[in-house]
């Protein structure tokens, strides 16, 4: 009965954003119509959110005549994961992305006044997005259908992989992102349709876009982090498919933010920074599509169906369709006034967004040439870490230099470019010393891995000595951000250079040892829980200095699901993690043990957490830039 | 310039979502589809009811196995089809994956038995053989190969778009 009142509020909530849609985009622009406008999104998005506030109680209350909770959750359940089990699959995280959808829509309605004369507009296209993703959701996966007219007596059970803090998060954290740029789109849009180039809409948004990017770095930060620890993967980056829609609308976001700095400073690069605006936000529905059309197989992909697929399909060519071609009618009227000068500030990042360009577009052919390789010859290929690493390392390197030497650009003025000048030739010399000390401390001539701790360095050493010597003023965010950049580099440089990993055979009460760890098998037990049965292994380690330590990698059978999942055990050290996992037991009794050692892969997540902080510091400054 | 710039424009995500309607549309063979035809894999195990042990040839030559289990809700779902089938006079081979016997049997109890056999696969050996993925899944046996298989749920949709069309074609039943 409950359930039928949230599905009522959801259809309710759709007529409402339908209104909404259609008193913002055909009645003309007047104070009546604009309070009309917010007040109607308002009242939509009270119901959505009512609807959605039931549907956790119905999760929280073990409401097992809902046939999506009673297939993802379960009585035993704490209750964290009885709320997280709505977004452990399709539906429920569909609904969980339309709510989010509305809640960035609702934001934006409060904060900004109705006077603007882009706000009523802007409430209408997000309205619009979210009428076909409503209907999509109460079309095609309808998470209100019900079991009738028995109930089962317990629930499925949540996926065992998913039953944990990070992954719980996650989720959500990356539909807060994906969802967040409907705000610069949908004013975009709102921009194109007004026509009036005299508007500064890049100014109404600024903050809006670096938050939304904030919240896409941390949720893709959390998923790697996830991989690592709870799926066994042991590194912090795949080229999955699904990591890859990830990256593409974080790479198009973050050419987003550039451009868009240059629009709101100097009225340039603002067919760029539209065109980005409306690239961010297709690349993440393209995500949406990707992972919910079971068009590739990946961890991430939920269950394959067609029709879901094909009706995303049609709603994302519409919305992108419609957009480039109301871009393309306006660009005439968009063009940008005055000419950008060579070596300012301008130039520099218009030279930064083709960078990024290419580099989506390369991610945006590994993702898709497998599929058309299977398509034309019937043979599954996988693209993988080689193609990216030859594309990104290149293009990451010669980007990076690139930021080097725009450090001392200026806004709309000429970079005096005088390469002696003594912070440029300090920070090369101090990178290249450091290089060179790497290269012979660790014994390497990997040329693409110097090259790129050689870039990261540079990023560093070049803000490290701004900071100390010179009195200029530099931007916080960007310091953080750029700096982030360069120690990201750097840890992941370290991190492939010398992480190591080797599977043992051993059998209990026996040592081995590698790369200077004594280690000592000794104790293997079953260990039964609450809703899983455990093997549970001891394993005694002696590192190099002589300190001993524990490590217990488990493997679970989780009872509901008859699903087996391994549990890692990390020895965590500032510098390097020691990965521990467990395989199957071999006939002779022993087991095998897949034992990594990551060096700085903690340092990775770390930078990635610093550019998120880099945003936050730009959304917190009362600076207005 | 422009121009070339605004048909660039159109023509790039016109061409990417082309593509992709077409790969979507390849990709609309069903969960399971991809088995190869091969004989039933031997096996050994004790029937779920009684502890008599069966072997393939305590299976006939044409049949419906069935994989299920009391843990799982989709068996719940599909299990009234399956009683209808077995009503209309289908032999269906049920294979209890992963189970504890007794709840296997409590199971059958409450809801009904559709099977004329059930096999039962504590450790899910048999399953593996066959390539089981989870519960439930669905194979048409005939002459002792295996002609179809389908993963999840089978309801009359399914039944009539994957198995009729293979059991008419080969005189199956």
């Amino acid at each position: 009965m409950i359930v039928e009142i949230s599905h009522f509020l959801t259809i309710l909530a759709t007529g409402l954003f339908l209104l909404v849609s259609y008193f913002s985009l055909f009645f003309k622009n007047t104070k009546y119509s604009s309070n009309l406008v917010s007040r109607t999104y308002s009242h939509g998005f009270l119901f959505l959110c009512a609807s959605f506030l039931i549907y956790v109680w119905l999760a929280i209350t073990d409401n097992f005549s809902v046939q999506y909770i009673a297939s993802h959750s379960n009585s035993e359940l704490p209750l964290f994961y009885k709320i997280s089990s709505i977004w452990s699959a399709h539906e429920g995280s569909m609904f969980l992305w339309i709510v989010f959808l509305s809640v960035w829509g609702f934001i934006f309605n409060i904060r900004i006044k109705n006077e603007q004369i882009l706000k009523s507009n802007t409430i209408g296209v997000i309205s619009l997005i979210l009428v076909g993703f409503l209907l999509f959701l109460l079309v095609t996966s309808n998470p209100f259908a019900t079991i009738l007219p028995v109930a089962p007596q317990n629930g499925a059970d949540i996926n065992p992989v998913l039953q944990d803090p990070a992954l719980a998060i996650h989720p959500p954290t990356l539909y807060l992102g994906y969802v967040g740029f409907v705000i610069p789109f949908a004013c975009a849009i709102s921009f194109l349709i007004n026509g009036d180039p005299e508007i500064k809409w890049e100014k109404l948004i600024r903050k809006w876009s670096v938050l939304a990017w904030v919240f896409l770095t941390v949720g893709i930060t959390l998923g790697s982090w996830w991989a690592y620890y709870e799926l066994g993967w042991g590194g912090y980056w795949f080229w999955d498919p699904v990591e890859n829609v990830a990256l593409m609308p974080w790479l198009a976001a973050t050419a987003f933010i550039h451009s868009l700095s240059v629009s709101i400073k100097s009225s340039n690069l603002r067919i760029w920074t539209i065109l980005l605006s409306i690239s961010v936000f297709s690349l993440s529905l393209f995500g949406a599509f990707i992972v919910r059309s079971g068009i590739i197989d990946s961890v991430h992909a939920f269950a394959n169906d067609p029709d879901r697929g094909l009706y995303l399909l049609g709603f994302i060519s519409l919305i992108i369709i419609t957009s480039i071609s109301l871009f393309v009618a306006r660009l005439s009227i968009i063009k940008s006034t005055g000419k950008i000068k060579r070596l300012s500030k301008e130039s520099f990042i218009s030279i930064n967004n083709i960078f990024f360009g290419a580099l989506i577009f390369s991610v945006m052919l590994g993702v898709t040439y497998p599929l058309f390789y299977e398509y034309i010859f019937d043979q599954k290929i996988s693209v993988g870490a080689p193609f990216y690493n030859a594309i990104f390392i290149p293009m990451v390197v010669i980007a990076c230099l690139f930021l080097f030497f725009s450090i001392d650009s200026k806004w709309s003025r000429r970079l005096n470019f005088n390469l002696l000048t003594s912070p440029i030739v300090m920070s090369v010399i101090m990178a290249i010393t450091l290089t060179i000390l790497v290269s012979y401390l660790f014994k390497t001539t990997n040329f693409a891995i110097l090259l790129a701790m050689f870039s990261g360095f540079l990023i560093i050493c070049r803000y490290l000595i701004e900071l100390i010597l010179s009195k200029k003023y530099i931007n916080p965010f960007s310091l953080i951000a750029h700096a982030a950049l360069g120690l990201l580099l750097i840890s992941i440089s370290f991190n492939s250079l010398l992480s190591t990993e080797r599977a043992l055979n051993i059998k209990i009460n026996e040592f081995e040892e590698y790369r200077g760890f004594k280690i000592f098998f000794q104790d293997i037990k079953v260990v039964k829980n609450s809703n899983h049965d455990s093997i549970k292994a001891l394993f005694v380690i002696e590192d190099q200095n002589g300190k001993v330590f524990n490590l217990s990698p488990e493997k679970r059978r989780y009872l509901t699901r008859g699903q087996i999942t391994t549990e890692t055990a990390i020895f965590i050290t500032p510098f390097k993690d020691i990965y521990m996992t467990i395989g199957d037991q071999l006939d002779d009794g022993s087991w095998i043990v897949n034992l990594q050692i990551n060096y700085l892969i903690r340092w990775i997540w770390i930078s990635a957490s610093l550019m998120a902080i880099a945003g936050l510091v730009l959304i917190m400054s009362r600076k207005n830039i | 310039m422009q121009l070339i710039f605004k048909i660039l424009i159109i023509t790039l995500p016109t061409s990417f979502i082309l593509m992709f309607y077409f790969f979507l549309n390849e990709n609309d063979s069903y969960p399971g589809a991809n088995f190869v035809e091969s004989n039933l894999p031997e096996f050994k195990l004790e029937s779920l009811e009684n502890n008599e042990i069966l072997i393939k040839n305590s299976l006939g030559g044409d049949f419906i196995l069935n994989v299920w289990a009391s843990w799982c809700i989709t068996c719940r779902v599909e299990h009234s089809y399956l009683m209808e089938l077995s009503n209309d006079g289908i032999p269906i081979v049920g294979l209890n994956y992963k189970d504890e016997r007794i709840d296997g049997i409590e199971w059958i109890k409450k809801y009904g038995n559709p099977y004329q056999l059930i096999i039962h696969d504590l450790k899910g050996s048999f399953a593996m053989d066959l390539g089981v993925t989870g519960a439930p899944e669905t194979f048409l046996i005939h002459d002792g190969k295996i002609v179809a298989h389908y993963q999840g749920e089978v309801n009359k949709m399914i039944w009539n778009d994957v198995f009729m069309p293979i059991i008419e074609d080969r005189g199956i039943f």
